[in-house]
């Protein structure tokens, strides 16, 4: 029997049970999963180090206020103690990062005597909520205006689509949500004398949820609508979709078994960022319509030099991007049969 | 309550491992034995238990609170109505705490002041939740030695973009607000809305300053020559909306020491050119030099037009240094800037000892940002801050006055208006002229009403 020197084949020096495992495709997909959930632990690190060093890089001090009477330096020398900030910079992210370990995240500097974990905890239900509805417009909105422009190509639906999508694209989103709230809350209010408008802004699980998901998911909308319609496009030129018509397929059969399966690989490829962006907030829409979520959370965070609140929501978007991603790659093997996950 | 409570909530605040933001100035240079605060170990709970026994505090019975002072302090009666001076439950903060902590203990008896359940207070209205960053909604209590008050529930709301405040406020969702700059004009010319606005002072003064330590601003004509070319009336027609008020002093209208009679620093372009000819200084030397800034939409344009003035009335081409704010403050701290502003002034309590000892000798770097030389000026504020005969004080603050104005240690621009909104169902509020805090010191809250709508 020959003997081949070199690496090992994968999955040699695992138990009988699991190499078994790999040779199967869910088995090499569990792993892979593994294998890519292990390889956060270090992006995570890295993403902390990178964050420590820009903001003990920036200007200012958590203590220094904006305007008034600044704290004295007694008080700002007991505060650093509270807070670890005497402490040479390398221990002070050691202490950070053994902390993290114990899943403490720390107190904040600016709400005294709350954690970051409690803070996170309690702004990111809002964030998430207003994210993932605008994610459920993204998807069959989006797809669907791109098919329909796609399949509708150079008429009036095409023109309208593309015209939605530029318009949409456009504007920014502090725009659009200043004038949904002049139009549909405002004007509203005195056309229909106070019996039926949207809400200005604030937080309710009702009709407070529409105008900020909206403004928050016509950016993605459009540029979803775009990317499907450019890959679709792409798709109903190729060979095997002109077979598929010249065999008398249905129009819906050619759509969405030959068709979609091809021209959404490169759109699912955006949908996991778009959503990793849509539930990690956005300070626009939320200060906008006085959402009290994590993106504003974030800003106030950085403006104001809170350290620990700036590791905290940092970290927590890092591993919500990387999970992202990570969902992405595993939906390619279902959506391309072309995929092996190594 | 007793007066062991308030005992207690003094002791709370001068806890110096607790590092309360508003001890110092305000009660450790004035409680007899708090001013070692600065000194105190705040790792050792026996350091600190024995600085809090040692306070000039005791509760003799139960209706009797005594504070003994170490000097004459007039003004002393001020600052026991800001808002840390109030009592507190030790039973409710160790409740809180889940026991008894040691005085070292940082985070454990900040555990009190978290829950609408256990932050409780004295005053006609308690907090009956908390929604972080949402509301906060208070409720009656009914406990409150003046009766309880008339209205059953007031929710305030943080709103950080004033427009959708205003929106709110139009369908309903508001009863009162302030108006932001941009949409003042929208409320006069609306006839509705213009019956329901307010306008009035805060005791809050803005300025420019003056960099003192660089030359030429330690020349106290050149600075007289930036501040005598800012034609306030216009800044406050055009930028404002009409609705702040142009000064040329340091005492607000509202407080004692209010005093308009100096006119020093009046707009006179003619006269502030002349000056920066005696002074010898020219244009180039001038245009190196530039206006910091804090990057806030009211910053910018407010001294966009400032340095407009500068440069179109002494014949210069300084520019704006527009930069994010905390990096403003670590450069003003460290005295790094030409000129920086709006600066200013809100009363904390309406005392004229609460404004002074911003331009002492060694306020220099902490609230002095200009570091400007006053002589005598430190002896003659401290000598006030003693005395106990109102008319003297009034008389040494005046005098202290005068010198900022006459040697243009800042160029003072105009007193803070507040423009608001209330519904014309909200009755019986009182309102007066604005301290530090929004709210809820500026209206007396107990005898409000809603009236039929």
């Amino acid at each position: 029997m020959a003997v081949i020197a070199g690496r090992p084949k994968r999955g040699a020096l695992l138990p009988s049970r699991l190499t078994d495992a790999t040779n199967s495709r869910i088995g090499s997909l569990v792993l892979y999963v593994i294998r890519r959930l292990l390889w956060m632990i270090p992006v995570v690190f890295f993403v902390i180090v990178i964050t420590f060093i820009l903001m003990h890089s920036a200007a200012g001090s958590p203590w220094d206020k904006s305007g008034g009477r600044q704290l004295s330096q007694v008080i700002v020398d007991n505060l650093n103690k509270k807070y670890g900030l005497d402490k040479p910079v390398f221990q002070q992210f050691l202490l950070y990062i053994w902390n993290v370990l114990h899943f403490d995240f720390g107190l904040s500097y600016q709400y005294q005597g709350k954690s970051v974990v409690e803070l996170i905890g309690g702004g990111w239900p809002y964030t998430a909520t207003i994210g993932t509805l605008a994610f459920l417009l993204i998807v069959p909105i989006g797809v669907g205006l791109g098919v329909l422009a796609a399949l509708r190509q150079n008429t009036r639906v095409d023109y309208a689509t593309v015209g939605f999508a530029t318009f949409s694209a456009s504007f920014p989103n502090f725009v659009i949500g200043s004038l949904m709230i002049v139009f549909f809350s405002v004007l509203l209010y005195k056309w229909t004398g106070g019996q039926f408008f949207l809400p200005a802004g604030g937080w309710g699980l009702d009709d407070h949820l529409i105008m900020p998901a909206v403004t928050l998911a016509l950016l993605p909308i459009a540029y979803t609508a775009r990317l499907t319609r450019a890959s679709t496009l792409e798709t109903i030129r190729q060979d095997y979709i002109r077979t598929a018509w010249a065999k008398g397929l249905s129009e819906r059969l050619v759509v969405i078994r030959h068709v979609l399966k091809n021209s959404l690989i490169p759109v699912v490829t955006t949908l996991g960022p778009t959503f990793a962006f849509l539930v990690t907030g956005s300070v626009i829409v939320e200060t906008v319509f006085s959402i009290p979520g994590i993106g504003r959370a974030f800003v106030v965070a950085v403006t104001s030099r809170d350290y620990p609140m700036i590791l905290g929501t940092t970290v927590l978007f890092s591993i919500i991007i990387a999970a992202a991603n990570l969902v992405v790659d595993v939906l390619y093997v279902f959506i391309d049969p072309r995929v092996r996950l190594t | 309550m007793t007066a062991a409570d308030w005992v207690y909530g003094y002791q709370h605040f001068l806890n110096p491992a607790l590092a309360a933001g508003y001890v110092d100035p305000f009660f450790d240079t004035t409680i007899k034995g708090a001013d070692n605060y600065s000194n105190v170990d705040v790792s050792s709970s026996s350091a600190i238990d024995s600085f809090i026994s040692g306070l000039g505090l005791s509760a003799p019975d139960a209706n009797t609170f005594v504070i003994k002072l170490q000097h004459p302090a007039a003004f002393f009666k001020w600052v026991v109505t800001l808002w840390v001076a109030v009592p507190i439950r030790k039973d409710v903060v160790e409740q809180a705490a889940g026991g008894t902590f040691p005085s070292s203990d940082t985070t454990k008896p900040l555990k009190w002041a978290q829950s609408a359940n256990t932050i409780i207070g004295n005053g006609p209205y308690k907090i009956s939740e908390i929604v972080s960053k949402d509301h906060v909604t208070l409720v009656p209590n009914t406990g409150y030695w003046g009766g309880a008050p008339h209205l059953q529930k007031i929710v305030e709301n943080f709103i950080e973009d004033a427009n959708t405040a205003f929106a709110k406020y139009q369908t309903g969702d508001l009863d009162m607000m302030t108006v932001p700059l941009a949409d003042v004009d929208v409320v006069r010319n609306d006839p509705v809305l213009s019956k329901q606005a307010k306008v009035y002072p805060k005791l809050t003064t803005f300025w420019m300053t003056f960099n003192a330590q660089k030359t030429p601003f330690n020349n106290a004509d050149v600075r007289m020559a930036f501040s005598k070319s800012i034609d306030r009336d216009k800044l406050n027609k055009q930028v404002q909306h009409d609705i702040q008020q142009s000064i040329l002093s340091f005492i607000p209208k509202g407080m004692a020491g209010y005093d308009t009679s100096d006119k020093s620093q009046s707009f006179d372009a003619t006269a502030a050119k002349a000056l920066l000819t005696k002074a010898g200084v020219t244009a180039a030397q001038l245009n190196k030099f530039t206006l910091l800034t804090r990057n806030t939409t009211r910053n910018k344009t407010l001294n966009q037009f400032i340095i407009d003035q500068w440069n179109t009335n002494l014949g210069l081409s300084m520019q704006l240094e527009v930069i994010d704010s905390k990096t403003v403050t670590s450069r003003i701290r460290k005295g790094q800037f030409d000129i920086y502003g709006p600066d200013g002034w809100g009363a904390d309590y309406p005392d004229q000892q609460d404004w002074y000892d911003i331009f002492f000798k060694n306020s220099c770097h902490s609230l002095n940002w200009g570091c400007v030389d006053l002589p005598g000026y430190d002896t003659l504020v401290q000598k006030a801050d003693g005395e106990l005969d109102q008319n003297a004080r009034n008389k040494d603050y005046n005098t202290a006055q005068k010198q900022l104005i006459d040697s243009a240690a800042v160029a003072f621009i105009f007193q803070d208006y507040e423009y608001n909104l209330i519904k014309p169902y909200v009755g019986n509020l009182t309102i007066t002229a604005g301290d530090d805090q929004s709210l809820p010191g500026n209206f007396y809250w107990h005898d409000a009403y809603i009236t039929t709508h």
